[in-house]
């Protein structure tokens, strides 16, 4: 039997398992940045309220953009959160406003969210369709099926206590932002400590090498576009219980806000790349941005300009922080 | 010798510092006009360091390039080319949509009036440049239309155009036939010729001693020699490259009685043509064939990677009954795949992680990864493959090629597989890792576990097999018992008929 004949070369081992969090660390100090200018020049930002404030705003595409890193990856990614969104608001709020428990209408609302993600992954997997095509003809098509079930019509009528229990509080939390965080949990125990989790690493990091080992490829990539519509028809319960009301037309640019939060964060449009903890910062700094921006009096077309801007910032510090090669 | 003759290209103390290592270590080389000269040295050495600076991708830390007397500052790829030194990688870098011509100008279009792009031309100028190398080549073909072998000789008619006075090759032959690379040596011969300097980057001692006059081996990022090839031997160049003497080892066998897998009728559209073999424990079975024979293709309907149009697949007196990687996986079949890039590693992940992919289910009895049995156990089998270095949270894409095909063993030892399918096992792999890699077959057979080998070098299959399959045009053409092993016999089954007749 062969022996550990060398001593362990020293240093890079270590430097390479500290390079996650050093990401994450790199988002964080882009966050607190974000918030010490603000701190500054708005008055009213680094209040408890506000700053509740920011992560109850941010809290429903920080949910969506969760489910969208596991998508990304998983090499792929969903144009369509936003209408499946929709579809699972109508759902649920008709449901209710027809009488059904909330508890059933929500689960109506989620299982309809995971069976629009499934029928997106069935169509990249067993159609042979890039991931970007099937979810922007789902992405009009689900839209288009909200629209035709409501005749484009807001259903209003949305129980109270509903109502009263998405917009309370958890041990001084807003309810919505201890949803999100439980599902970041969940999100980040799925992605480091299961086998699905490794499956979604090893599929996007290298499909054909994840072939030969054995890794199930189809049912890892429904999986991860289930789990994507599960977390847009959650995130549309949130808003749902916040307005009163579900509108066909919710969830417009749904997806783009959330690739941005996960890019952001540090997912890889390539895939095999992504952290749970840098897309909830990458939601916040986005939320942060544009609380702080309104409290500042900035017209909403600067809003977007800025947006845009720490987009191509982040990426471009994360370019340089890799190095090139 | 004279020292004083002039050099081509004289690199002294080039340094080249990465966080954490040296790449290069005062590393010099020197080059006459009109010589082939060979860089040797194992993967990590050093060698494609040296390549990047040399082509302007890469900037030194210290140290001087000098081509003709002349010293020189590369600050750019295109700084490079205008000094005369062309590259020609091992992936060549064409666009496979552009014709010939287009190729060869690409980047610097000869143009009429200032805006259109002249491609007459263009493809009287390439044809000239083809002429004495390949005139078969048209340069109105497109790129994707040639053999590996004639774009190579594309990019080099390139450098010609570019009137390159130094070409630096690197692994030109890793996809060539034995007559490609007579071709390849013979246009490097009329290049010398002509006064060109040739640097040879290769693996394979043979070819470097049949085309390469001198030779400079370089170890751990620094110069180690500068030998004249006609006075010294294979042995000693490569005990110079890896700094110890390697023993020559003989074939062991440990064949056992029964049998373990039985392929029959296999076929796969016109690739793989009715394989029929048994596969005993313990047994090394070599497959050997031209490049296209259909030898990869086998193992991988074998493996359960590609589908089977007909035929079956049994192991241990059980049927595959369903396709797929998951199923042959289960019944203890594992695949080491030639391109570890494209379909072994997952290059981001840890080395665990590569290890532990199959057998996940495993590790996670009840959903969740028990993280620390997983880590003792990929770690155990990653000492008993002597990986190197013992890092096993770093990412798989950092380890040399060896250390990776260490990786993917241990990963199918892991998983309990049984019958292991090696394609082509030291491709892009050190000498030095080389004997590891036979060792570690050789180990597995000794412990009952039977394999497969698919490999292009015959050295190899003679070292390794009990027993050897040669391959044709997607058909088993002969079975050769190891008392009939020999380069010869190998060679005469494998050459198409019609090839042979002519």
């Amino acid at each position: 039997m062969l022996t550990l004949t060398d001593k362990a070369a020293p240093a890079p081992g270590a430097t390479t398992r500290l390079r996650v969090p050093l990401r994450d660390f790199g988002t964080l100090l882009g966050l607190v940045l974000i918030v010490l200018v603000f701190a500054v020049a708005a008055p009213g930002f680094l209040t408890e309220r506000n700053l509740l404030n920011i992560l109850q705003q941010s809290s429903i595409n920080a949910c969506v953009a969760l489910g969208m890193t596991l998508v990304i990856v998983s090499g792929g990614i969903d144009l369509s959160v936003g209408p499946v969104a929709a579809l699972s608001a109508v759902l649920s709020a008709s449901l209710m406003v027809a009488g059904v428990p909330p508890v059933l209408a929500v689960m109506a609302g989620l299982a309809l969210g995971a069976a629009c993600g499934a029928v997106n992954g069935a169509l990249i997997c067993f159609g042979g369709l890039q991931p970007f095509i099937v979810t922007l003809g789902t992405l009009s098509t689900y839209r288009a099926l909200a629209l035709i079930a409501t005749d484009g019509n807001p259903i209003f009528g949305v129980p109270q206590s509903f109502r009263a229990l998405v917009n309370g509080n958890v041990g001084g939390l807003p309810m919505a932002v201890v949803v999100v965080l439980v599902v970041a949990l969940l999100a980040g125990l799925i992605l480091r400590k299961t086998p699905f989790g490794e499956y979604l690493l090893a599929v996007g990091g290298n499909e054909e090498a994840a072939h030969i080992a054995g890794v199930p490829i189809a049912l890892t990539k429904i999986g991860a576009y289930m789990l994507s519509g599960l977390l847009a028809a959650l995130a549309a319960m949130i808003l749902v219980g916040r307005l009163g009301a579900a509108e066909p037309i919710l969830g417009n640019l749904w997806e783009l806000e959330a690739i941005a939060a996960a890019a952001i964060g540090g997912a890889s449009l390539m895939g095999g790349k992504g952290s749970i903890l840098g897309t909830l910062l990458g939601a916040v700094i986005l939320g942060a941005m544009r609380n702080g921006l309104t409290l500042m009096n900035v017209q909403a077309f600067y809003q977007l300009l800025a947006t845009g801007l720490i987009i191509l910032f982040a990426m471009l510090v994360d370019r340089f922080a890799r190095g090139r090669a | 010798m004279a020292s004083d003759a002039p050099s081509r290209l004289h690199i002294q103390g080039l340094t080249k510092r990465f966080p954490g290592v040296v790449a290069l270590g005062e590393m010099s080389l020197r080059v006459r006009p009109g010589e082939v000269h060979a860089l040797l040295g194992e993967n990590g050495a050093g060698k494609s360091t040296l390549m990047r600076i040399l082509s302007g991708v890469l900037r030194p830390d210290e140290g001087t390039i000098a081509v003709d007397g002349e010293e020189l500052t590369l600050r750019s790829p295109l700084a490079a080319r205008r000094a005369g030194i062309a590259m020609i990688h091992q992936e060549l870098q064409q666009v496979p949509e552009l014709t010939v011509a287009q190729n060869m100008f690409l980047g610097r279009a000869l143009r009429r009036g200032g805006l259109f792009v002249d491609r007459a031309r263009q493809e009287a100028l390439a044809a000239e440049a083809l002429a004495p190398l390949d005139s078969a080549i048209r340069p109105d073909a497109p790129i994707r239309s040639l053999r590996v072998a004639q774009r190579q000789i594309v990019e080099i008619a390139r450098a010609l155009l570019d009137n390159a006075r130094i070409i630096a090759m690197d692994e030109p032959t890793s996809s060539l036939t034995p007559s490609e690379f007579e071709r390849l040596a013979a246009v490097i011969a009329g290049l010398a010729a002509r006064g060109v300097s040739i640097i040879y980057v290769s693996h394979k001692m043979d070819e470097v001693f049949r085309i390469c006059s001198r030779a400079t081996i370089m170890r751990d990022g620094r110069f180690v020699a500068d030998l004249d090839l006609a006075g010294t031997t294979e042995s000693a160049v490569v005990a110079q490259m890896v700094g110890r003497e390697l023993a020559v080892a003989q074939h062991r066998s440990s064949v056992r009685s029964e049998t373990v897998l039985s392929v029959r009728g296999l076929t796969a559209g016109t690739k793989v043509v009715d394989a029929s073999f048994d596969l005993r424990r313990g047994e090394v079975l070599g497959i050997a064939g031209l490049i296209g024979s259909g030898r990869t293709e086998l193992l991988r309907l074998i493996a359960g990677a590609d589908r089977r149009s007909s035929g079956t697949v049994t192991v241990n007196g059980r049927p595959l009954m369903r396709a797929g990687t998951r199923a042959a996986i289960a019944a203890g079949i594992g695949l080491v795949p030639e391109e570890r890039k494209r379909d072994g590693i997952v290059p981001h992940r840890s080395m665990v992680a590569n290890v532990a992919l199959p057998s996940m289910p495993r590790f996670a009895p009840r959903g969740i990864i028990r993280g620390r049995r997983l880590r003792a156990e990929a770690g155990r089998l990653l000492a008993e493959v002597n990986l190197r270095p013992m890092q096993i949270d770093r990412p798989i894409r950092l380890f040399s090629g060896g250390n990776q095909q260490k990786g993917i063993i241990a990963r199918w030892i892991a998983a309990g597989t049984q019958i292991l399918l090696f394609d082509e096992p030291t491709r892009g792999i050190d000498i030095g890792a080389k004997a590891e890699i036979y060792g570690l077959i050789e180990r597995l057979a000794a412990e009952g576990k039977s394999v497969i080998v698919v490999s292009s070098e015959l050295p190899e299959l003679l070292r390794l097999s009990d027993r050897v399959l040669v391959m044709r045009q997607g058909r088993i053409a002969a079975e050769l018992p190891r008392e009939a092993l020999s380069e010869q016999a190998i060679v005469a089954h494998a050459v198409p008929q019609s090839v042979r007749a002519a």
